[in-house]
């Protein structure tokens, strides 16, 4: 028997922004477990939360009600161990690509040395060998998101959070970062949580997929994706595939 | 930039333009026949320089001493007053205002109230180019520091990073090339502030030269003089501008 295991656990978690006097509830009451080595999309208009709940996981956001268990223990303190990647690649102009992936390893104080050799091997699997020595400006955007991606995950985080990470990627850019996302994801073990507002890159990628609706968000549906692991870009042109996106889409219209 | 002014046309006008112009004028003044008291022609200029090249030469030198101490005064205390205000928001929401309103007022008024506090010397010559060019220096590096993407931040944060290394990690570097091209403005400012300071007390330096020269209608020394300046002026920009290009080349997306 295949044991599961919950890295992550949200319980009725709330959070509200303050605007002046008024005080907006941003998401409302999750509930929600992230288990080990899964590959969870959240999906959702925008506004309606779904960044707000993916920072309350990474620890960026306290939750004004509820609880986030990380790895069964109480979240409080910053440090845990999650790599994340947003819409923008956010990569130091002055950094060469090597030293851009290795910045949070200088962050947190530990042997660059050490982790040298990690980084020319995610540099390689992203298909960016040759390039450690490049700045991110004589790059492409895709890329950039390839450099980005070593950088999540060059401290080898147990969870990978990912804010609409091919947002500004053009198609066929997107479909190969589809493939190398799951590739390095199976390779790296962690579980990942992915916010987009891309059906298709949903049902293609997750294995469970979260349904939001808004104001104030919360929760809607939780879908199971019952394809098999790795898929293929052709998966999308298959009757289920279309099924999936419809029957999300559905949800989110109403 | 590069391509759409073409470098080849560039260096074939600018020394064409100022030739042209020098001509021009030698030209006017003997045409119209100006007295040397109101408007010297670039030949009476140059006879004066070449009449007394020491005697300037050490003024000039004693004017850039005044101004470049300064300049490093203002750079270093801006430097470190802009981390001090990047750091925390609630310093920079109580001081920054003052310094703002600081920088409203004519500093060259408050150079014979320096001169009643600290007596002719060379103190108030450096004080007068460190507060001219204090500011120009502090708001372009603190608008970088301050002005870092929220995400990125978040980024950081995400990893662990503290405030402090977000300083040292981000905003400094982010702050560089900012910081270099204001010393430009910085040190034009700093050269103002000294020739004033010279001017209203000292008994050295061009701004002293030029005071006194004036007043006995001497006006090709005069005229001398902000020659000088302005050519030095010109160079040290130049060496600045080369300097920054080659510190902080990726500002400029400058491939290999």
């Amino acid at each position: 028997m295949i044991k599961i295991e919950t890295l992550v656990k949200l319980r009725g978690v709330s959070v509200s922004y303050r605007n002046g006097r008024q005080s907006l509830l941003a998401i409302s009451d999750i509930d929600l477990d992230i288990v080990s080595e899964e590959i969870l999309a959240v999906v959702g208009r925008s506004g309606c939360g779904k960044t707000t709940l993916l920072k309350v996981v990474a620890g960026l956001i306290k939750p004004d009600k509820g609880e986030v268990i990380f790895n069964q223990k109480m979240f409080n303190g910053r440090r845990r161990k999650v790599g994340m990647m947003f819409q923008s690649p956010l990569l130091l102009p002055w950094r060469t690509v090597l030293k851009n992936v290795l910045l949070p390893i200088e962050v947190m104080g530990e042997s660059v040395n050490e982790y040298l050799e990690r980084a020319l091997e995610l540099i390689k699997m992203t298909g960016l060998k040759n390039f450690e020595n490049s700045y991110p400006w004589e790059l492409s955007g895709g890329m950039q998101q390839r450099v980005a991606l070593c950088r999540a995950l060059i401290h080898r985080p147990q969870l990978l959070l990912l804010d609409e990470p091919f947002g500004s990627l053009d198609a066929i850019t997107r479909e190969e970062m589809w493939m190398l996302l799951q590739n390095v994801v199976m390779e790296e073990r962690c579980s990942t949580v992915l916010v987009t507002h891309d059906i298709r890159e949903a049902v293609l990628l997750a294995d469970r997929i979260v349904v939001m609706g808004s104001r104030p968000g919360r929760i809607k549906a939780e879908v199971k994706i019952s394809f098999e692991s790795p898929r293929s870009l052709e998966l999308q042109y298959t009757r289920e595939f279309n099924e999936y996106v419809m029957m999300i889409k559905n949800m989110l219209g109403e | 930039m590069m391509l759409i002014s073409k470098g080849f046309g560039r260096v074939i006008n600018t020394p064409f333009v100022v030739l042209s112009a020098i001509v021009l004028w030698e030209f006017m003044v003997k045409l119209f026949n100006i007295p040397r008291f109101v408007l010297p022609s670039p030949s009476d200029i140059i006879a004066t320089i070449t009449r007394y090249p020491l005697y300037l030469i050490s003024n000039l030198l004693e004017t850039l001493y005044f101004a470049t101490l300064g300049l490093c005064i203002a750079a270093l205390s801006s430097m470190a007053l802009s981390l001090l205000l990047a750091y925390s928001e609630t310093i920079r929401g109580a001081i920054y205002p003052v310094i703002a309103g600081f920088n409203a007022i004519p500093r060259a008024a408050l150079v014979p109230v320096l001169v009643i506090w600290f007596g002719l010397g060379s103190i108030p010559k450096i004080l007068t180019a460190f507060l001219i060019a204090f500011f120009p220096i502090l708001v372009p590096s603190l608008t970088a520091m301050i002005t870092i993407e929220k995400e990125m931040w978040e980024l950081l944060v995400s990893f662990g990073a503290t405030k402090r290394q977000i300083l040292v990690k981000v905003a400094i570097p982010r702050a560089m090339p900012y910081f270099l091209s204001s010393l430009q403005a910085g040190f034009t400012g700093a050269l103002v502030g000294t020739v004033i300071a010279e001017m209203v007390a000292s008994d050295r330096g061009l701004g002293y030269i030029i005071l006194s020269s004036t007043s006995r209608l001497d006006t090709p020394l005069a005229f001398s003089c902000l020659v000088l300046l302005s050519i030095v002026a010109l160079i040290l920009s130049k060496i600045l501008t080369v300097l920054e290009r080659g510190v902080v080349r990726w500002a400029y997306r400058v491939g290999e």
